[in-house]
């Protein structure tokens, strides 16, 4: 089977599996309610700078999103060793890996679409295309590295501390760059045209470099 | 090492500005560019277990990255004694210590994962892959803090030039710890061999070549 | 010619040594058991067998093929089930198969045929965590079928099957080469032809179906 219908394949199956046992949810849900609060709380904020550290909350709340949801994408698999029947199949390892990223960033995407317009009402940030765009570009280099990482460490013991361990050094220019794209867009000083640049470079490079790298950690 | 440790105080001249604590910066530096050669070998290493399976590549892969954690953290803890004198601080997240730091803690991952993971060949498997994606952040992490101060200018470190005397005892403290390095390394990968020899980790066999497969009956 | 040949397998799990130069050989067509305790090294052969593991040491063909090396080649002949079924709860019985069948590139009509063989017919829509174990054993069954290997490597199926487990199994392993772990020596002996026993990682030799040594 052509590897982009079984990547499609696979994330149908995952997002399927995620709609109907709606185990994520909650959990992202949390964090999103829990960024939000302790930026209000957790900073000295009035109407005035506000705006100043949502992109702040906006990042920290992405990135512990982002670590629930990527760990979660081999759970389910390892539980009930899948990932060996899927690997028992011809279809290739990268296009297993690409569904699982695919649907692991639509529910990235989908924790985005309710965190930013909270931003807005909460935080008063402005909520515009640049600001969507350049999100979105973060979340498909980080949903890579995530996504390989997490099948990294899925047969290893304490994955739990291992994941966040290797996955947020790579993250880290995601979050550089993305911060000054995003800080740009609502309104505050920074280079939106190079931010945006940068994270387009770091996409390209770390989504051909995982996908070399999933035969290896997904196969045997 | 003696040799340098007695050039370091007695040859070179007090820097001007920043007084003896200035010294710890042969070692500091030194140790720092004997970390990324150390990581170069886990690179090269891991790339080459990838490609061929070879026993000996991920022997010094491992050896490759505990010596370079080591010297990280002589580098860090270095760096910090010399930052507080001068700076006033322990740490500041300019893009040197930043990588620096994210190096360190990528090569510490390397290390977990191959003690968490199943011994033999998915350790290594694994660890290779961290080890290649942890050698190409580093220069991205530095470069994008790099960009980012220039978006944002904050505390600049100042390189003078070497006086000669500075200089020679430089390099020849960075050869003799490069040349430490090397030492290390060697004595850990013999460690690591007998490691492996008692696991009945071996070179991979090369088989007859293959045919197609049978005729179906 | 024969279909499985495996030499001298060997695999460590670290410093402890889970199958010592193993030998077989299978011929196309057979029913071969591995009869040992638990522990014996069982699942690990099979494990290499069905190509999923790399031994440490020693050297597997099958069909002709160096099988680690030409694994993903050999995907289209290999069925496997284990005891960890495999399967996604959240999903029917009917959408399980259905994604195995896109992955393994076989036609979806395969689907029923294989629920049909395995009896699950009737409870096609119902998700696969709600099945009993017994039911979900055989829905991983059909799962190994589905793409028709001409090798179908068994560990325990009848660990949760029921009475008719005998019956099931003899439909499944019509005319396909297959290699059964399992505890039961009479199953054992009323569905192959051969027996390889296997005891603390070694291989004690094969025997045909009359001379099962305990």
């Amino acid at each position: 089977m052509n590897p982009v219908r079984v990547a499609l394949a696979v994330a149908r199956k995952d997002l399927r599996s995620e709609w109907r046992t709606r185990e994520m949810v909650p959990a992202l849900a949390q964090f999103i309610v829990l960024a939000l609060l302790i930026g209000n709380f957790g900073f000295q904020i009035d109407g005035h700078n506000a705006p100043t550290i949502a992109p702040g909350i906006l990042w920290l709340a992405l990135v512990f999103a982002g670590l629930v949801a990527f760990g979660r994408t081999f759970a389910a698999e390892r539980e009930q060793a899948s990932l060996e029947a899927m690997l028992m199949t011809p279809a290739s390892p990268v296009a297993i890996f690409a569904g699982k990223a695919l649907a692991a960033s639509l529910l990235l995407v989908i924790c985005e679409a309710v965190l930013l317009p909270a931003l807005t009402i909460f935080f008063g940030t402005e909520l515009n295309g640049d600001l969507i765009f350049a999100v979105l570009l973060a979340t498909i280099g980080m949903a890579a590295l995530g996504v390989m990482f997490a099948a990294l460490v899925a047969r290893v013991r304490a994955r739990e501390l291992l994941l966040p361990l290797l996955t947020l050094p790579l993250w880290i220019p995601f979050v550089v760059a993305g911060g000054q794209a995003v800080q740009s867009a609502m309104g505050l000083p920074g280079n939106y045209q190079e931010a945006i640049g940068l994270l387009i470079d770091f996409d390209i490079l770390f989504v051909v470099l995982t996908s070399l790298a999933a035969r290896f950690v997904l196969d045997e | 090492m003696l040799v340098a440790g007695a050039a370091i105080f007695f040859y070179a001249p007090t820097d001007f500005l920043q007084g003896p604590v200035q010294r710890i910066f042969y070692l500091h530096v030194s140790s720092a560019i004997a970390a990324y050669g150390c990581f170069a070998v886990v690179l090269v290493g891991g790339l080459i277990y990838l490609r061929n399976e070879s026993a000996i590549a991920d022997r010094f892969a491992r050896a490759g990255a505990l010596v370079g954690v080591v010297f990280t953290t002589v580098t860090l803890v270095m760096g910090m004694l010399w930052a507080k004198p001068i700076w006033g601080t322990f740490w500041t997240w300019d893009a040197r210590l930043t990588s620096t730091l994210v190096l360190w803690i990528i090569y510490a991952g390397y290390l977990l994962v191959r003690r968490l993971a199943e011994p033999g060949r998915q350790a290594a498997r694994l660890a290779a892959v961290v080890g290649i994606f942890g050698f190409i952040d580093v220069p991205i992490v530095h470069f994008s803090v790099t960009w980012w101060r220039t978006q944002h200018p904050g505390p600049i470190i100042v390189n003078d030039a070497l006086p000669a005397q500075m200089l020679a005892t430089f390099l020849f403290t960075m050869a003799c710890t490069l040349v430490l390095a090397a030492v290390m390394v060697w004595i850990r990968y013999r460690i690591e061999t007998l490691t492996d020899e008692r696991l009945h980790v071996a070179e991979p066999v090369q088989m007859a070549t293959s045919r197609e497969p049978e005729p179906a009956q | 010619m024969s279909l499985v040949v495996g030499n001298g397998l060997t695999h460590w799990f670290g410093r402890e040594l889970a199958l010592e130069g193993v030998d077989l050989v299978i011929d196309t067509g057979e029913h071969m058991a591995v009869l040992g305790e638990n522990g014996a090294g069982k699942t690990t052969l099979l494990r290499i067998l069905a190509t999923m593991l790399k031994p440490t040491s020693g050297q597997l063909q099958i069909a002709g093929l160096d099988a680690f090396k030409e694994r993903r080649r050999l995907r289209h002949y290999l069925g496997y089930a284990a005891h960890a079924t495999g399967l996604y709860p959240a999903l029917t019985a009917v959408e399980n198969l259905e994604f195995f069948c896109d992955l393994q590139e076989a036609s979806r009509t395969r689907v029923d045929e294989s629920l049909d063989v395995v009896g699950l017919a009737s409870v096609a829509k119902r998700r696969a965590g709600e099945l009993s174990r017994g039911m979900q054993q055989r829905l991983a069954l059909a799962r190994a079928i589905l793409h028709e290997p001409r090798l179908l490597i068994l560990d325990e199926p009848d660990a949760s099957l029921g009475d008719d487990a005998a019956d099931l199994l003899t439909r499944l392993m019509r005319d396909r080469t297959v290699v059964m772990a399992t505890h039961d020596h009479a199953l054992a002996n009323r569905l192959c032809q051969r027996t390889l026993v296997l005891r603390h990682g070694r291989s004690h030799g094969t025997a045909s179906r009359l001379r099962v040594v305990k």
